[in-house]
């Protein structure tokens, strides 16, 4: 009898396990939708998709890319902001001008 | 297709940028996240929204929601009705985050952002910043939000112009030239004179 109890307690907390990693799942993917309803990640993947070969890479090279990428913390001026900048249509119109 | 005829946009860079970090990432202790601001999504692009969705990015990376961020949760999304984070709240969690391992946070075309906005965003990384300032942050725009930027973050800003680069734009041509219909036009020298010609004209346009 003592044993019957045993093992039915035992299957019941395997439940309450089972249920409860159920529970830790569901409320991760709820707090991840209740910080932003926005997902750039997919956004991501979309661009990159459009990405024609390997163009731009060197700025991956440049001194300055790989000094914020690598670069020591603190200072006056600790460089931990890269900002790129260009007016992204100029290429674009020049090449089609010329067709 | 929609991309003959482009050379480099910020688009391109931006997520070249995401792409490097996210395979630095598999091999150091990183967290990337990225955002893509756009014209045409501008209304729901507010700055909760989207600090939230780096946050996101990064706690998904995360074996585990770190306890101060689920409590938030429980005191403020389970409030009768529900309620969304508060754009300090998020910050403090950026900060939580950022300070246990380092994290590079990618910003595309800012000038997409409304102004005012930019300056709450701006502003929001900066706190970040001071906190944490292992974090790396990656930005892309026009020439004309730099100003903002710079007050915003002050003595943090190195600018790098994006121009195309002559061995981009000669791949591009030659890509081009491949692509030609009728090549019996085309002679070797005549190709070479292109190739050696247009960049130069190109480079003089960006001066």
């Amino acid at each position: 009898m003592s044993q019957y109890f045993s093992n039915n307690t035992n299957s019941v907390n395997a439940a309450i396990n089972v249920s409860h990693s159920y529970i830790i799942a569901d409320d991760r993917s709820q707090i991840l939708t209740w910080l932003s309803p926005l997902d750039p990640r997919l956004r991501h993947q979309d661009i990159r998709g459009r990405r024609v070969g390997n163009v731009g890479e060197w700025l991956l090279q440049t001194e300055g890319f790989e000094s914020w990428c690598t670069g020591s913390e603190g200072g006056d001026s600790d460089n931990t902001v890269l900002f790129c900048y260009g007016d992204p249509g100029a290429g674009k119109t020049y090449i089609r001008y010329k067709e | 297709m929609e991309r003959k005829g482009q050379l480099l946009t910020g688009r391109d860079v931006s997520s070249l940028v995401v792409d490097s970090l996210c395979d630095q990432a598999r091999k150091r202790n990183l967290a990337v996240a990225c955002f893509y601001f756009d014209f045409a999504n501008q209304k729901e692009q507010f700055p909760t929204n989207m600090l939230g969705a780096l946050l996101k990015q990064v706690v998904g990376g995360l074996a585990e929601v770190p306890e101060e961020i689920a409590q938030t949760y429980e005191d403020q999304g389970k409030v009768i009705g529900g309620r969304g984070p508060q754009l300090g709240d998020i910050v403090k969690m950026l900060q939580i985050t950022s300070s246990k391992k380092p994290t590079f946070i990618c910003v595309d075309a800012l000038d997409e952002c409304l102004a005012r906005y930019r300056v709450k965003v701006l502003d929001s990384l900066n706190q970040v910043l001071q906190k944490c300032p292992g974090t790396r942050i990656f930005i892309t725009g026009r020439p004309h939000v730099q100003p903002e930027i710079a007050k915003s973050l002050p003595g943090r800003v190195r600018s790098v112009p994006i121009t195309p680069r002559r061995d981009d734009i000669i791949g591009y041509i030659r890509a081009r030239l491949d692509e030609d219909t009728t090549p019996d036009a085309m002679d070797n020298s005549l190709e070479a004179e292109i190739i050696e010609k247009i960049p130069d004209n190109i480079s003089e346009m960006y001066v």
